[in-house]
């Protein structure tokens, strides 16, 4: 019970991924740009959560091993993502260490907090609406770049930073880590299909009550 | 000739539509069907369902896309010729491009993290501003370029891997990461990417997706 409205999937008919024309998707390939035509993106759930979950994996080490390694006069420094924030926080440059703590330590949790979410309402075990969820989702998809800020820092350290033997700066195991959870979370994101969000919502339309008694809200 | 004229003539329309029965626009978002209706300039048709856009008309969109992007391929010579940051300290001068914050990388043993730095602050715009100036300059005479449906895809796919501005922001970072122990200062590459950014987006923003591949495909025609 949608309504009155359609959707082209109950009439066989697919949106391009590329192009966006509507085609039947018994053609297969869009006649107009010749990508794959799918009614949903496959196995869209089950790519977000894997790739999600390597995500999370990632997150750790990448909090926990150095980003960079600082000789500093024969004295080496192992520097992580948050004792760089904290230096910046103790040297009173505030605006940059709340920079630094949502691009690299809070974008990328909630990036996997909402990816949960969102995957958690497509399956129907939770059922929040989906005007609501459409805005996390483009939240989620617009943020996720600027995470990549930190390994743009230690390349430009490790370029600018060789005072030959004063001080040099290596990147540290943590940065590849890290590059993985950004590039895996995008990677992610673009993976999940919205249209599930919808179809969820008109399958508990149309078997009200017997699936779930939740009282209306 | 009469056919060449046409051709041109009907690339000046705002929108011009290919041919065949009635069209048919799904909402990439929650997939409600709806019949394809011509919008003016500067309009837009959104899913009268969830509500998010699902085509717009921008006005002089190829000629707008392309003289953004030529601009940002301009800055972006400029920008890799110059330096992004000077640093100067313990009587030595340093200068960061982007080849060499990715060079350095790869030299110091992450060879990936090089790559990275290459492909999403380097090979992206390019792939970017580039084919929108392959794809939308011929348009403009209603011609579709050879390969032109594969630089559009391509584009798009490219689109969410372009972090110009991201890197902008790590230079300020660095740069204030910097000054604690030298005497730092943006140079004209940073300046020039800054205006790299402000293109990409005017070029991005300048045409809709389903208006490009409708001229495509009325040129193609």
């Amino acid at each position: 019970m949608s309504g009155h409205f359609v959707k082209a999937a109950d009439r066989g008919l697919a949106a391009c991924h590329s192009c966006g024309k509507v085609s039947p998707v018994k053609l297969e390939d869009c006649p107009r740009c010749g990508s794959r035509l799918h009614l949903r993106k496959p196995a869209s759930i089950e790519g977000t959560v894997a790739l999600m979950l390597a995500a999370a994996a990632l997150y750790i080490p990448s909090h926990i091993l150095p980003v960079l390694r600082t000789t500093e006069l024969g004295v080496v420094i192992d520097n992580t993502i948050v004792g760089g924030m904290l230096t910046f926080w103790q040297s009173g440059a505030y605006p940059i260490a709340l920079v630094i703590f949502a691009a690299s330590i809070l974008i990328p949790l909630l990036k996997i907090a909402a990816l949960s979410w969102l995957c958690l309402a497509a399956t129907g075990k939770m059922h929040p609406s989906p005007e609501k969820l459409g805005r996390v989702y483009w939240i989620t998809e617009l943020l996720g770049r600027w995470s990549m800020i930190d390994i743009f820092v230690v390349g430009i350290l490790v370029s600018v930073l060789q005072l030959g033997n004063y001080v040099t700066v290596k990147p540290g195991p943590g940065a590849l880590a890290f590059a993985g959870v950004v590039v895996l979370t995008m990677l992610a994101a673009m993976r999940f299909e919205p249209r599930l969000l919808w179809d969820r919502l008109d399958e508990d339309a149309e078997a009200p009550a017997t699936t779930h008694e939740s009282s209306p809200s | 000739m009469i056919k060449g004229f046409s051709r041109t003539w009907r690339a000046m329309l705002p929108w011009p539509r290919p041919r065949g029965g009635t069209r048919y626009s799904a909402c990439h978002f929650c997939d409600t069907l709806h019949e394809f209706a011509p919008l003016e300039e500067d309009m837009a048709a959104r899913c009268t369902r969830c509500g998010a856009v699902i085509y717009q008309n921008r006005p002089a969109s190829l000629a707008r896309a392309t003289a953004f992007s030529l601009a940002a391929l301009l800055l972006m010579a400029l920008g890799h010729v110059f330096p992004f940051l000077t640093m100067d300290a313990a009587a030595m001068r340093r200068e960061l491009t982007l080849a060499g914050a990715a060079t350095a990388l790869i030299d110091e043993n992450a060879p990936i993290l090089g790559l990275s730095v290459i492909l999403f602050t380097m090979v992206t715009p390019v792939v970017l501003a580039g084919g929108m100036i392959y794809v939308c300059l011929p348009l403009m005479f209603g011609r579709a370029a050879p390969g032109a449906e594969f630089t559009a895809k391509w584009m798009s796919r490219s689109e969410p891997w372009n972090m110009v501005e991201v890197f902008l922001l790590g230079v300020i970072v660095s740069l204030l990461k910097l000054a604690k122990v030298a005497e730092v200062g943006f140079g004209i590459g940073f300046w020039s990417f800054a205006g790299v950014m402000l293109c990409m987006a005017g070029a991005v923003a300048g045409i809709d997706r389903d208006e490009l591949w409708d001229r495509l495909e009325v040129a193609r025609s």
